[in-house]
């Protein structure tokens, strides 16, 4: 049986999505996750979730996949054992030697990598699945084939995203470090924890620097104007017979930074397609597609929302650090004078 | 002492190159398997390339394809079985199902990690090492009180870039083939040999394309900091100069050489005013010192 796992970006979106059939909710932990902190939660939540799904016979995946600073693993480790003492069942990673870790700590806990482990093919997934992983994230735009080659050579967990790349454009995330090339910053906190604003490998937000309106010159000629430099991917619902015949395990429904209702609705939306697939050899899946339009819709809205406040985040930085740095150069003339 | 390497992707550049401020090579340009004449694609260009490097008295690295998909690994296998046959000195690696496969094919050659390995910890330096890794490139976004912490407590070699433009984005299609209305894939018309830029329109934003990697619109560049690496003991030094013609790595590892060997006998630099400026005219947009110091990759802080 396919486990269907739905984000928790709030308290509230987790209660939702698990009422609606999730099988299983994903949480991120403040400064841990790869998304800003409004869209993770305090351990108090937590462990509150964690209770909640219990009681519903339901399970909490912890997520915990920045890649963090070699002085912070100890810290890491901790947390890591913290939540699976309250009752967490799974955690996704991205870092490898953190997983390698974690499973010899806790080798009972299912391991998810994260897509920031950027697998390409068969043998990474054989790697991670070597070290440790239970379930293996699959990029959004793998074909229905290379997941069934991937399943059938190393038999681990096959996770994809109810979401896909319709066309090329840059590999993200995973191997990509523009958002923090033009707004970065670090910190500790109180707790000697590392705080990196403008990196989601490092637990920050990606600004979406890709978003913004690029210009593309040849030898100093433009030749497009108002390009965004990376496709956006969107729900998507055909291939999913096709996608389950090919031996997935798990899928992992996005969205722990859109609101909880439109979460909860896409979860209740999936839960049906899945039912429907579960009780016909033939599923038609025609009457979905335009419901599955309308949540693309609501998406796009919602993302562009979000797009537009995450780039604005990226420019306030960049000028704090030019104005900082100008104090800074400005400081040694002055005291000349 | 010290090592200072760069890329070299093709044995055209190889033989147009002066490459004598270089101990050692890295053949290959690993992002793009279509790349005319590529080291890290064909392994009929292998032996010719080693025995050019090694005539030279360096060290020559092999650069295997960063992003390989379940398809491209049966060629992939065939350029390493060739290159397990000749004198390379490493592999590089930026996957790590080709760190399994090379394990599998009975490899007893060092590996290095490439820019591309996702390394952030030592957790990951000891993991990578214990697969026959014995050096690794951090991850950019680490700062250099970060990458010597990796060294000392792995403990494994680093190879620090210290001059070039900074790999930010590494895809498996060619962005500048989606977007160009000559080339079509699978007949690129070798467009990347033309300079791309992208601009934000706004224009304070700046990167180079070269189609399956993006790169830093600013040189990183720590000529002013070379006397700090040597102090930290660290030893392997990188020019990253892919997208760059072959005179700007003759010209950048030639200023490289005076300025680390000053460093490391302990003798106080010259005025490297003249050095600083002849690097800001390689640099299109400028110069930067990436994460180094915990900042934007793009700031660029000089002496201070």
């Amino acid at each position: 049986m396919v486990m269907m796992m739905a984000p928790g970006g709030t308290k509230e979106m987790c209660r939702m999505v698990l009422d609606e059939g999730a099988d299983a909710v994903y949480v991120g932990v403040i400064g841990w996750s790869r998304r800003g902190s409004e869209h993770e939660l305090t351990d108090d939540d937590i462990r509150e979730v964690i209770d909640y799904a219990d009681r519903l016979g339901k399970e909490v995946r912890v997520v915990v996949n920045t890649l963090p600073s070699s002085t912070e693993v100890p810290m890491f480790l901790d947390r890591i054992a913290m939540y699976a003492s309250w009752g967490a069942k799974g955690f996704m990673i991205s870092d490898v030697g953190c997983m390698r870790l974690v499973k010899e700590m806790l080798p009972d806990v299912a391991i998810h990598t994260s897509v920031g482990c950027g697998i390409t093919n068969h043998r990474d997934v054989q790697f991670l699945s070597d070290i440790g992983a239970t379930y293996v994230v699959l990029p959004y735009r793998l074909s229905v084939e290379e997941i069934a080659e991937m399943k059938a050579k190393t038999g681990v967990g096959i996770e994809v995203f109810l979401f896909k790349t319709p066309s090329g454009g840059k590999i993200c995330p995973g191997k990509c470090m523009m958002s923090s090339y033009f707004s970065y910053r670090h910190w500790l906190d109180d707790n000697g924890k590392d705080h990196f604003f403008g990196s989601a490998s490092r637990g920050g937000d990606c600004l979406r620097i890709c978003q913004t309106n690029w210009e593309f010159e040849v030898n100093d000629v433009s030749f497009r104007e108002g390009m965004t430099i990376k496709t956006n991917p969107a729900l998507w619902l055909d291939e999913l017979p096709a996608y389950l015949a090919a031996g997935v395990d798990c899928l992992k429904v996005p969205g722990r930074d859109r609101s909880d209702i439109l979460v909860r609705d896409i979860v209740r939306f999936y839960r049906r397609v899945l039912d429907v697939i579960a009780e016909s050899d033939a599923p038609d899946l025609a009457p979905f597609r335009p419901e599955l339009e309308t949540f693309r819709q609501r998406w796009v809205v919602e993302r562009g929302h979000r797009d537009r406040r995450l780039i604005s985040e990226a420019e306030r930085e960049a000028m704090r650090a030019e104005r900082a740095a100008f104090r800074n150069s400005a400081r040694p003339a002055a005291a000349a004078q | 002492m010290f090592e200072l390497s760069t890329n070299v992707a093709t044995p055209k550049q190889l033989r147009q190159g002066d490459y004598s401020a270089y101990d050692a090579l890295y053949l290959g340009d690993f992002s793009c398997p279509d790349y005319p004449k590529n080291f890290s694609a064909d392994p009929d260009l292998l032996a010719g390339g080693v025995d050019m490097v090694k005539s030279q008295g360096k060290k020559c690295y092999l650069r295997l394809y960063a992003v390989p998909s379940n398809h491209d690994l049966p060629w992939v296998r065939k350029v390493v079985e060739k290159a397990l046959s000749l004198p390379f000195d490493a592999f590089e690696v930026h996957n790590l199902g080709l760190l399994l496969m090379l394990r599998e094919m009975g490899c007893n050659k060092p590996i290095h990690l490439g820019v591309f390995g996702n390394l952030y910890t030592d957790a990951t330096a000891r993991l990578v090492k214990d697969y026959g890794v014995t050096r690794v490139y951090p991850n950019p976004e680490l700062s250099l009180k970060e990458a010597i912490y990796i060294r000392d407590h792995t403990p494994i070699e680093v190879l620090m870039p210290i001059h070039g433009k900074i790999p930010l984005v590494v895809s498996e299609t060619c962005f500048i083939v989606e977007h160009s209305d000559k080339a079509v894939e699978g007949d690129c018309k070798f467009s990347c040999s033309q300079d791309h830029w992208l601009t934000r329109t706004k224009g304070e934003w700046s990167l180079k394309d070269t189609g399956r990697m993006t790169l830093s619109g600013s040189d990183l560049c720590m000529l002013e900091h070379v006397d700090e690496l040597a102090a930290a003991r660290l030893g392997a030094f990188y020019v990253q100069s892919h997208g760059e013609d072959v005179d700007y790595a003759a010209r950048v590892g030639e200023i490289y050489r005076d300025a680390l060997t000053r460093a490391f006998a302990g003798e106080p630099q010259r005025d490297l005013s003249p050095q600083l400026e002849a690097l800001k005219g390689l640099a299109k947009m400028g110069l930067c010192n990436g994460y180094y110091y915990e900042s934007a990759g793009r700031r660029y802080f000089g002496e201070n």
